[in-house]
């Protein structure tokens, strides 16, 4: 078999793997967002209960929190799953999985900003709104992009998990087809497919960390 | 420098839609019988049980030839999914197959996401009161698998290699009953891996002496794989497949079992079981 005919087999795997990729940031990174702020709230009880859910979220591995989101609806409160509830699940548990991560990050990027800028905008009429939109998030962006590649990069490699609750994504298809014939063609196209998916990303987050970097403190 | 950081949104947001986009077409310019439409299939949201055109959900490990595996064209097939599609065809029921990750396949089967699990599945000791069972339908055998210039001949000859073993699978099983006890202890280690596949590997690669494996899968791993390798004559246990359905599930298990006897009487069993070879190791209907 060639390994052609291999990479076609694999290509639907592939695009499984780029759906869950895309959702999962296109839900993270807003809702990261939200969580940090939870984090920082001034509340005690938000900011306690984010907390918790960050260190439940980075202490314990993905793998089980998917089977937790997938299984646990039937296990805990005897809810009769579907078949389609399975992607759901998958993305479901990298979006909780990743917000954690991401809140973090975001966190470390809005801490770091100095309170004479906001003491600066108070001054000058912004309000609160108007201060973080235009004045802090900017640069907050511009501070974390290197952290948010690194997580990203991780999330490409990660996808492979999905397979954990027997959603079929390209890793699960490689390991498959290798089952059958007996040959390691389709782990050198996975390895190769995620090595060029993640190029990809370092490129793109590295066109946009320049035309980020405006001006230089 | 707000026009600017919402110019990079919108770039960004044109480059995502644009990446969805191809990964959309891409997908629909596949063959519709590739392999992931199996899960992409399932459409309506009733479950397996529900009434009209039911759905019969075939849970299998995609590993595992020639019962069940992924063929050159992409598409599931095996002996076992052969006799749930023609069961299916019977019933008029909507034929999903569902490849599982092992290790999940008694929640899979718990939750009601698959209605059986129908792939070389033996009906061993310890999970025969675990599920609702069929009539067992191949005589199966767990056997040792060596490399030919081993020098391992006989299942004494075992002492003191590394044997390797599917995790969750019925070799395991096997070998840890108290009828193997002697044998397992006097392995120097027994290794677990997720899939034969790897197991083959480590066999290849002199990480392993020795896999134990069901003698079905050992034959076409063999046929596939060239001739470096031998299966041990002496076998590990005798046992049977048959099809798990869940626990107190009699009247699905009922329906199935009706119809595969309907199939054995009027030849479609046999000739399912020549098309994979296995017309030596079928056993449904033999004995009567």
């Amino acid at each position: 078999m060639e390994a052609w005919d291999i990479f076609l087999q694999m290509k639907d795997g592939m695009t499984e793997t780029v759906k869950i990729f895309f959702l999962t940031l296109i839900f993270t990174l807003p809702l990261g967002l939200l969580v940090a702020f939870g984090r920082m709230s001034k509340n005690f009880i938000i900011r306690n209960l984010t907390k918790f859910y960050i260190a439940i979220m980075r202490g314990t591995p993905l793998m089980l929190q998917l089977l937790v989101v997938y299984f646990g609806p039937y296990y805990l409160f005897r809810i009769r799953l579907t078949t389609e509830y399975r992607f759901y699940a998958v993305i479901i548990g990298f979006v909780l999985n990743y917000a954690a991560y991401f809140a973090e990050i975001y966190r470390s990027g809005i801490e770091s900003m100095p309170a004479g800028q906001y003491e600066a905008a108070k001054v000058l009429g912004y309000n609160w709104g108007q201060t973080f939109i235009k004045i802090i998030l900017p640069q907050v962006i511009k501070r974390i992009l290197p952290s948010v590649t690194n997580e990203i990069i991780t999330l490409v490699k990660d996808t492979s998990l999905a397979f954990s609750i027997a959603y079929v994504e390209m890793f699960s298809l490689a390991k498959q087809i290798a089952a059958r014939s007996s040959t390691m063609v389709p782990f050198i196209i996975a390895g190769v497919f995620y090595f060029v998916f993640n190029l990809l990303v370092a490129f793109v987050m590295g066109r946009i960390e320049k035309k980020m970097d405006y001006y230089t403190i | 420098m707000k026009r600017k950081a919402l110019q990079k949104l919108i770039a960004l947001t044109v480059v995502f839609v644009l990446m969805f986009c191809l990964g959309a077409c891409g997908s629909k310019d596949s063959d519709p019988a590739s392999a992931t439409k199996a899960t992409s299939e399932d459409e309506s949201e009733s479950g397996n049980e529900s009434t009209g055109t039911e759905k019969f959900v075939v849970g299998f490990d995609a590993a595992f030839p020639p019962y069940g595996y992924l063929d050159e064209n992409g598409e599931y097939v095996g002996f076992d999914l052969d006799l749930a599609e023609e069961v299916c065809e019977r019933n008029n029921w909507e034929f999903v197959k569902q490849p599982l990750d092992w290790n999940s396949k008694d929640m899979e089967l718990d939750s009601g996401t698959v209605s059986c699990l129908w792939n070389g599945f033996t009906m061993s000791e310890d999970r025969l009161d675990k599920y609702t069972w069929s009539e067992p339908y191949v005589d199966n055998s767990q056997v040792i698998v060596v490399h030919k210039d081993s020098g391992i001949q006989k299942l004494s000859d075992l002492a003191g290699k590394t044997v390797v073993v599917q995790e969750a699978s019925s070799a395991l099983e096997a070998l840890q009953s108290d009828d193997c006890k002697d044998l397992l202890d006097s392995f120097a280690t027994l290794d677990q891996v997720p899939d034969y596949n790897q197991a083959f590997m480590y066999l290849e690669s002199g990480g392993a002496d020795a896999i134990a494996m069901d003698i079905g899968v050992a034959n076409f791993q063999i046929a596939n794989k060239g001739d470096d390798f031998v299966i041990l004559k002496e076998a590990v246990i005798t046992e049977q497949y048959a099809i798990g359905f869940k626990l107190g599930n009699e009247e699905l298990r009922d329906k199935v079992q009706n119809t595969l006897n309907e199939m054995v009487e009027d030849g479609t069993f046999d000739k399912i079981a020549e098309k994979w070879d296995l017309s030596e190791e079928v056993c449904l209907g033999k004995d009567k």
